[in-house]
C-alpha cells in the first residue's frame, strides 16, 4: 500500500471512530441550537481529574511492566526510577491541583476524598471501556467467522 | 461472623482498606500470579477479590466508594451474559481452531441479546441499580453512556476497517454497521427517553461528562506511555556500545562450511 494511501486509511478510520459524537453535536445543534446539557466548567473538572488519574494509573501499570524489561537487561535502575518518578508526579501534580480550590473538585469535600473517588471512577470507566471493547472486537471477529470459508490459493480450488 | 459487631468495632478508613482495597488490589495481583506461577491459586485469588468487591455494599456501607461494588454486582451478570455469547458465536462458525457446535450459535445470539435487554432494562425499567430506594448508584451514569457512545464508536471505526483494509468484506462491515447503529440508536433514545429513574436530561449531563472522561482517559495514558517510551530510549541510548569480537579463524570458518554443507540439498522425491 502507498504511504499517501496508509495516511487517508488512517484518517478515515479516525473520522468513523469519531462520526458517532460527531453526529449526537449535529442533531443536538439541530434540534436545541445548543449544546444542551453541557456545562463546560463541570465537564472540564471532569476531564482533568480523568486525565490526572489516567497518567497516574498508567505509569504504575508501565511501572510494573519494568520488571519484565529489567529482566533482559541485568536489572537496570535507571528506567524504574524514570518510572518512580514519573509516577510520583502524576500523584503530587494530583494532589497539588485538586488542592488549589474547588476547580478539580468535584461533588467531594476533601482532596482525599477526590483522589478516592477519581480513582473508583477510573475503575468503573475502564470497565466499560474494557466491556465496550470486548463487544466490538467480539461482534467484528464473529462477523468474519460468520461467512463461508475462503481459500487463499486460487491454485487449491482447482 | 457477625458482619455488624466487626464493623462497629473498626475505624471507617481501616473498614475500606480491608474489606474494599484489598479486594481490589487483589484481582490484578490474582491475574498476574495466575499469568506467572500458579494458574488455580491466581484465579481463586482474583475471583475472591471479586466477590469480596461485590459484597462491599454490606460490608462497608459506609463507604461511598462501595456503590462501585454495588455497580459490578449489578453489571456483571448482563455484562457476562454478551461476552460469553460473542464467544459462543464467534466460535461456532468458520474456525480453525476451537470449533464449537453449529447449535451454540443460536445460544449465544439469545445470550448477547438478553445481555443487551438486561442493560437497556437498567435504564428503561426497573431494573435500574440503587443503592438506596429511587436512588440510582452514581456510578450507573458513568458506565451506560461510556460503553454505549464508545461501542458505537468503535464498531463503526471496526466497519471502515473492514471495508478499506480487507478484501471483499462488505457484508462483514455492514453487520459492523448495524451494531454502530444498534448503539447509537440506544444512545438518541437516551437522550429522549426518560426512563423510570434516569430522564433523558440527567442522560445527555452524564453523555459529555463520559466525552469529557474518555478524553482525559486517551490523553492521561497516552501521556504515560510517551513518558515510558522517553525513559526506555534515554536509558537505551545512554548504554555503551557491545564490545567488538575478533573475527572468526580459519579453522572456526572450515567448521562452520563443513556444518553448512551437511544441512545443504536434500533427497530427491
Amino acid at each position: 500500500m502507498k504511504e499517501s494511501n496508509v495516511v487517508f486509511t488512517w484518517r478515515m478510520m479516525l473520522l468513523a471512530f469519531l462520526i458517532p459524537p460527531l453526529l449526537i453535536l449535529a442533531i443536538e445543534v439541530t434540534f436545541f441550537g445548543e449544546f444542551k446539557g453541557l456545562d463546560s466548567g463541570v465537564s472540564f473538572t471532569r476531564f482533568a481529574n480523568a486525565t490526572l488519574t489516567a497518567f497516574t494509573l498508567c505509569s504504575l501499570f508501565l511501572l510494573g511492566n519494568l520488571f519484565f524489561y529489567g529482566e533482559s537487561r541485568n536489572r537496570p535502575l535507571a528506567p524504574l526510577v524514570g518510572m518512580i518518578m514519573a509516577t510520583g508526579f502524576g500523584v503530587l501534580a494530583t494532589v497539588f491541583l485538586i488542592g488549589q480550590g474547588p476547580m478539580l473538585l468535584e461533588d467531594n469535600g476533601s482532596v482525599r476524598a477526590q483522589a478516592i473517588y477519581n480513582i473508583v471512577h477510573m475503575f468503573v470507566s475502564s470497565g466499560a471501556i474494557l466491556l465496550s471493547l470486548c463487544v466490538a472486537l467480539g461482534a467484528t471477529f464473529s462477523a468474519i467467522t460468520s461467512q463461508k470459508q475462503r481459500s487463499s490459493f486460487e491454485l487449491e480450488d482447482e | 461472623m457477625n458482619i455488624r459487631d466487626f464493623r462497629s468495632d473498626m475505624d471507617e478508613m481501616l473498614q475500606a482498606l480491608l474489606l474494599f482495597w484489598i479486594p481490589v488490589s487483589m484481582v490484578p495481583l490474582g491475574v498476574w500470579y495466575s499469568l506467572t506461577s500458579s494458574p488455580l491459586r491466581g484465579r481463586f485469588l482474583a475471583f475472591t477479590g471479586i466477590v469480596l468487591i461485590c459484597l462491599s455494599p454490606w460490608t462497608v456501607p459506609s463507604s461511598p466508594s462501595s456503590a462501585a461494588g454495588h455497580l459490578l454486582g449489578a453489571v456483571i451478570g448482563p455484562c457476562m451474559l454478551i461476552v460469553l455469547g460473542i464467544y459462543l458465536i464467534s466460535f461456532s462458525g468458520n474456525v480453525s481452531v476451537g470449533k464449537l457446535p453449529r447449535s451454540d450459535r443460536k445460544i449465544g445470539v439469545l445470550m448477547a441479546a438478553v445481555g443487551f435487554a438486561w442493560l437497556a432494562g437498567m435504564h428503561w425499567w426497573i431494573l435500574t441499580p440503587q443503592i438506596a430506594p429511587d436512588e440510582v448508584n452514581p456510578y450507573w451514569n458513568v458506565f451506560w453512556p461510556t460503553f454505549l457512545l464508545l461501542t458505537s464508536c468503535l464498531a463503526s471505526c471496526s466497519a471502515v476497517t473492514l471495508l478499506m483494509i480487507g478484501e471483499q468484506r462488505k457484508t462483514e462491515s455492514n453487520i459492523m454497521f448495524i451494531v454502530s447503529a444498534f448503539s447509537f440508536t440506544l444512545l438518541l433514545l437516551g437522550l429522549n427517553l426518560d426512563g423510570p429513574l434516569v430522564n433523558a436530561g440527567e442522560f445527555r449531563q452524564h453523555l459529555w461528562l463520559a466525552v469529557a472522561d474518555m478524553a482525559g482517559i486517551a490523553i492521561g495514558s497516552i501521556l504515560s506511555i510517551l513518558v515510558f517510551a522517553l525513559v526506555i530510549y534515554t536509558y537505551e541510548r545512554n548504554l555503551p556500545d557491545p564490545e567488538s569480537i575478533t573475527p572468526p579463524t580459519d579453522s572456526e570458518l572450515k567448521q562452520v562450511s563443513s556444518l553448512i554443507a551437511t544441512h545443504l540439498g536434500g533427497e530427491e522425491e
